[in-house]
């Protein structure tokens, strides 16, 4: 059993196969850097071919979860090593995502959150119809970088405002990079609510997030 | 016969789902009836002319939506449906719809592959944010179009100064004023009784729409109102109240369906069969009398690119064929107004959709995310293309020979589109006339799309 092999059963979304390999590793002396290094390359990779949609979301969901289920077997080595400094975790950053108060589509959302973890953000998912108070108290709770805020409405996107303006209420502003998305916003409505970013589409969200956060 | 006291009494006491595995369900479901009735894109033949495809396709739709039904988001509960309901439901829709009264009467026919009448089109500036004072001057800019059947509005984001918010009184105010105002556009129009199929772009929730629904403030009798699933066959209280309001009111109900291209449903092949059931959900939950699609690309947002027009076309055959519904082809361009690229996207679609069974719905213009970014002469120019289309008897032959020849020209720019000129751009905004240099555009390229085949001497 190899690491190749563990990517592979990752890109074609192998879980029993992910799992068996990965519980195999575990009794190998493997390089949990290379290891986790590989896969998120893998999962890098797969969100690639969605972007050019060789794949669809079903199929990247299923390559997600798939890594999702090795990493939790092999999160006993992970733990043994980062306490021996031979793994640090790399992680982009952690972003508060949701879809904003009022809204129910979460489907943009959702690819956001693939693309981010597959590049190494840390993400914490809210949901859908999420009331603008909550970004901001998950966003404190886990000392997040990002609050990622989407709108698939025109009569929903003033939440995206909301937030911005909760959060210069509470002198919160600078604390935080506030991104938005969702098709009916612009670059136009980024620069009228002052936000710190707008992402056009999914796939260029993770790029996009982690130039901002090299710029801060 | 499936009520819609059966479809609420589901909602209540359905199978109970998390909606994470409904998601998940549906790509399983999709992927396995694409496979089982070996429905397969084929980006060499945009417009598809194997009737047996179709067929299959149809039948592939309808078994996902046997298998999958309808998910309420306010009870996360399964709504389900036998074959024999599915087809019943089917069998007893409405053939045809009708909007206004008097001399202003718009009969929308199920139509045919192939069909050499006349599409019906509906005129929309379909979700662009305007201002408050551009409103009734684009407004104008639709219904005052001849080849305009009905029309309906784009939407304002701010009211008085204030955000139009979803569940604000604000959304209702707006609610109210968008009705007068679309009345007022059809008065300056010269169209006073136009109608409307869509009077309520502005609010989304039920409350703001119920309260805008007047004659006396500008939605009469036989205008219409829209109401939209949530992708992926997703309904939710909101929307069934929606329902149970149109069906005692005199307004046309028009289902609006979205499946996301490359989301939850996977590829064209499953989307297509994606589409298929939504339509079945519309006649089933919203009581649908006319069906609108907007299928969209879920990277370049939009429908004319090559894996969408083959979606749309083969659903539409799909359709056309195996139902009498009245279906109708919401066009969403990447381009923007005057701009050569969206004349060629405009085209593209309006050839495939009308040889393929639909009517028309124009249109969506710069992915609908640009103020002020639309005018009439877009879905002018879509239904120009629409009608030369039916009245010469294109076949879907000679269709597909067009599109690819128009996908020559456009689909490299469709990722990064050019968004084309603003209303006050295009348009003398006293006179509402468009303004020379976009006549000039369409002038030039009828000519372009003549040498195609198209012959616009039949206009």
């Amino acid at each position: 059993m190899s690491i190749a092999k563990l990517c592979h059963a990752v890109e074609t979304g192998s879980k029993k196969e992910a799992e068996d390999i990965a519980r195999d590793l575990l009794n190998q002396n493997i390089n949990i850097q290379e290891t986790a290094d590989q896969l998120t390359s893998t999962m890098q990779k797969i969100g690639d071919r969605f972007a050019r949609l060789e794949i669809f979301l079903p199929g990247m969901m299923e390559s997600a979860q798939t890594m999702t289920l090795a990493m939790n077997i092999l999160g006993s080595k992970i733990l043994e090593s980062t306490s021996k400094g031979e793994y640090a975790s790399k992680k982009a950053g952690k972003v508060v995502l949701g879809t904003v108060k009022g809204d129910l589509h979460e489907i943009g959302k959702n690819i956001v959150k693939l693309m981010l973890e597959a590049n190494n953000f840390e993400v914490k998912d809210l949901g859908y119809d999420v009331d603008s108070m909550q970004f901001i108290k998950e966003a404190e709770a886990v000392g997040a970088d990002f609050i990622a805020a989407s709108s698939l409405m025109t009569t929903t996107m003033p939440h995206q405002k909301e937030i911005i303006d909760l959060l210069k209420d509470r002198d919160l502003r600078d604390k935080y990079k506030v991104v938005i998305g969702g098709a009916p916003t612009s670059q136009e409505w980024a620069d009228r609510i002052g936000a710190d970013l707008y992402c056009p589409d999914a796939g260029s969200s993770s790029k996009l997030m982690a130039a901002l956060l090299q710029r801060k | 016969m499936i009520r819609f006291w059966d479809v609420l009494e589901r909602a209540e006491n359905g199978k109970i789902l998390a909606e994470k595995d409904w998601d998940r369900m549906i790509g399983e479901v999709a992927a396995q009836v694409v496979s089982d009735y070996d429905i397969k894109y084929d980006p060499e033949d945009p417009v598809p002319t194997d009737d047996s495809l179709a067929d299959r396709l149809f039948e592939a739709g309808v078994e996902l939506f046997e298998k999958t039904g309808i998910y309420c988001i306010d009870t996360g509960k399964v709504l389900k449906f036998t074959k024999d309901e599915i087809m019943e439901a089917l069998e007893g829709a409405p053939e045809r719809a009708v909007y206004g009264s008097g001399n202003d009467v718009v009969e929308m026919p199920h139509r045919e592959v192939e069909d050499p009448r006349d599409p019906v089109v509906n005129f929309s500036a379909v979700g662009t944010p305007v201002t408050e004072e551009l409103f009734v001057p684009i407004c104008q800019s639709y219904a005052q179009e001849p080849i305009a059947d009905t029309f309906s509005g784009p939407l304002i984001t701010t009211y008085r100064g204030m955000p139009v918010t979803s569940g604000s009184p604000v959304e209702m105010e707006a609610g109210i004023w968008n009705v007068i105002k679309l009345r007022e556009a059809a008065r300056l129009a010269g169209r006073p009784t136009i109608p409307i199929h869509n009077f309520m772009s502005i609010a989304e929730r039920t409350d703001a729409t119920i309260a805008a629904a007047r004659p006396e403030l500008g939605a009469l009798a036989g205008d219409g109102l829209f109401v939209a699933a949530i992708a992926e066959l997703k309904v939710d209280y909101e929307r069934l109240k929606k329902v149970s309001f149109l069906i005692n009111s005199p307004y046309v109900i028009g289902g609006l369906y979205g499946p996301l291209m490359g989301g939850y449903g996977g590829g064209p092949a499953a989307t297509a069969a994606l589409l298929v059931a939504h339509h079945i959900l519309g006649v089933i939950s919203f009581r649908a009398q006319r069906h609108n699609a907007f299928p969209i690309h879920i990277h370049n947002i939009c429908n004319t690119s090559r894996d969408m027009i083959w979606l749309i076309s083969i659903t539409g055959q799909a359709l056309a064929r195996n139902t009498h519904l009245v279906t109708v082809a919401n066009a969403f361009m990447a381009s923007g107004p005057c701009t050569e690229t969206i004349i060629w996207e405009l085209a593209a679609h309006s050839v495939a959709a009308t040889v393929s069974g639909w009517h028309l719905n124009p249109c969506a213009v710069a992915k609908n995310r640009h103020p002020l970014h639309c005018s009439g002469m877009e879905p002018r120019m879509h239904a120009e293309v629409g009608h030369v289309t039916a009245r010469g008897g294109t076949t879907r032959k000679e269709a597909g020979r067009i599109v690819k020849a128009l996908l020559e020209r456009y689909e490299k720019h469709i990722s990064n589109p050019p968004i084309g000129k603003s209303f006050t751009e295009c348009y003398d905004p006293v006179s509402i006339k468009p303004k020379d240099e976009y006549i000039l555009l369409w002038e030039d390229s009828k000519k372009s799309l003549e040498d195609l085949g198209l012959k616009f001497k039949l206009l």
